[in-house]
């Protein structure tokens, strides 16, 4: 049964697409075959994130209005065998997203044995954020620590319980994971920003990881390669542990308390 | 289907239904539709076919006729379905009888809301009646209560999921109980009290349509606004020390129109 996963946050520029791309990427690694769908039509990004741009020819509004069939749209991604990538058209509105188009798109995938759709949702609340978590069977909800980015994802979840699928048909509810991105441990310490225990707290969904701030982020955008890909990297280690623990695996937090590096640290090369 | 009732093809019994009052104090149909454009501007079906009583307890002045006609079908514009009136001057009688209206006396219907406690007989009128607070039209509703249908008590509306940011909820004739809380940016209302189970810090508005006895209480008290019966306060300046993040409740102290919210933690408090 393919699950479909939405990755999602209401407010924009808070790590969507590289949450997406990582995670999608981390599934396959997995062995899972794994599709990834950019939902953000007229602002394409994914594809970027991906470094796959060079190589789309088709897109989701094209499979949508039967101007391509999927497998020709779908591309397939440079470091995993097994993660596709449908792009967003860069040409077109989100109106072009229509519900049957999408649930079309869907069971397609789902007939083509894929075992995790990833859905790239764009930001804000209008159709193309609805298209992207109507499907969900999973809802990760990224939040930055960060009052306006905790009230979006609190108004996001509110649409999840009412227009999912799963939520009209009064199905199982949409199984919600929270995600913290862009999180500075040496300024939740000075009290700047607000602590995962602060964002969990004001959301109530149960935490599925916390991504540091790092250069490395962009770096990888830059390179074209999904931040979990990246050697030795915090946020790579970060994301594998979401990966870990949304296939149930145990794995305790990472990279979010700060300690003021000393000497004997460096020397002994403690955590 | 049961045999003893086979026979009977109309039965007729007694029954107290809880039923909502409309204190006018106008009879000028034009004023009156001013009125309830200001009101219910936003919302023009937010009564959904409610039966309702026109109670004439407070009408300023003594007209020689009402234009009955005129003020029927602008209620019914807005979806209120008038069934009677009570406390209308003799000489209006007639024409109230002409346009299908009950007559309803003191002891006719109790259009109060059935309170537990014994309250003393006189019914009380109420200060702000017919101010249901006319929200703003929130996008997505996620729940009503079911109007009671034929049984006495007023339904309780229960919420087990938390409330949401851009959520409202709306318990119509009876008491609300968040069982997860709610979020910055929602809101509850509720024509009885308003119980919340965790952190209650959206709008809550208790005794929406003008029950001054209507609380308000919460495990974890950090609302943006608290109203009851149409008075309202919010906390710009902060929540009391006392109450912030602790249980709490909130009601409505004074009498007449001195009316003013208290807010006190409650006991057991860990």
């Amino acid at each position: 049964m393919t699950r479909v996963i939405v990755i999602t946050s209401g407010k924009g520029g808070v790590g969507k697409t590289t949450t997406s791309a990582s995670i999608s990427s981390g599934l396959a690694l997995r062995g899972f075959k794994t599709a990834v769908i950019d939902f953000d039509v007229g602002l394409r990004n994914l594809d970027l994130i991906m470094g796959c741009e060079r190589r789309v020819v088709y897109d989701l509004v094209n499979v949508i209005n039967g101007e391509a069939n999927l497998s020709q749209a779908l591309i397939k991604d440079k470091h995993c065998d097994n993660l596709f990538i449908l792009p967003a058209s860069q040409t077109r509105d989100k109106d072009a997203l229509t519900e049957e188009g999408v649930e079309k798109v869907l069971k397609d995938l789902s007939h083509q044995g894929f075992d995790y759709v990833v859905c790239d949702s764009p930001a804000g609340i209008e159709r193309g954020a609805v298209m992207a978590l109507t499907f969900a069977d999973e809802a990760i909800v990224v939040s930055n620590p960060e009052v306006s980015s905790v009230r979006d994802s609190d108004r996001i979840l509110g649409i999840l319980q009412s227009k999912s699928r799963r939520a009209i048909e009064g199905r199982e509810p949409v199984k919600e994971h929270l995600l913290i991105t862009r999180y500075s441990p040496k300024r939740v310490e000075e009290g700047e920003m607000l602590s995962y225990k602060d964002v969990q707290e004001l959301l109530r969904v149960p935490l599925i990881g916390v991504i540091p701030e790092s250069d490395d982020v962009l770096q990888a955008s830059n390179q074209g390669t999904p931040a979990i890909h990246l050697k030795d990297s915090d946020v790579a280690f970060a994301y594998q542990d979401v990966v870990a623990r949304f296939l149930s695996e145990d794995r305790p937090l990472r990279f979010v308390s700060y300690e003021k590096p000393g000497i004997l640290k460096r020397l002994f090369g403690g955590k | 289907m049961a045999d003893a009732s086979q026979g009977k093809l109309i039965e007729f019994k007694g029954a107290s239904l809880a039923v909502m009052t409309a204190y006018v104090r106008e009879t000028d149909a034009v004023r009156l539709a001013d009125a309830m454009h200001m009101m219910m501007g936003g919302m023009p079906d937010f009564f959904a076919g409610e039966p309702v009583v026109l109670d004439f307890s407070q009408l300023a002045g003594a007209p020689d006729w009402v234009d009955w006609t005129a003020i029927t079908s602008l209620l019914r514009r807005y979806q209120v379905q008038p069934i009677g009136v009570r406390h209308l001057p003799e000489h209006l009688h007639e024409g109230a009888r002409r346009a299908n209206l009950a007559m309803l006396g003191k002891e006719g219907m109790s259009a109060e809301r059935p309170v537990a406690t014994p309250q003393p007989a006189a019914p009380v009128p109420q200060p702000e009646p017919v101010a249901a607070p006319a929200p703003a039209p929130a996008p997505e509703p996620v729940a009503e209560a079911q109007p009671a249908t034929g049984n006495t008590a007023a339904p309780t509306l229960i919420v087990e999921r938390p409330l949401r940011s851009g959520q409202q909820i709306y318990a119509k004739g009876g008491d609300l109980v968040l069982l997860a809380g709610m979020s910055p940016g929602s809101e509850v209302i509720a024509d009885g009290s308003i119980h919340v189970y965790g952190p209650l810090r959206g709008r809550a508005l208790a005794g929406a349509r003008g029950d001054t006895s209507a609380r308000i209480f919460s495990t974890n008290f950090g609302p943006e606004l608290v109203s009851i019966a149409g008075v309202y306060r919010t906390f710009e300046r902060g929540i009391p020390q006392n109450a912030a993040g602790r249980a709490a409740q909130v009601r409505l102290i004074g009498s007449d129109n001195q009316h003013t919210l208290e807010i006190t933690p409650l006991q057991n408090d860990h």
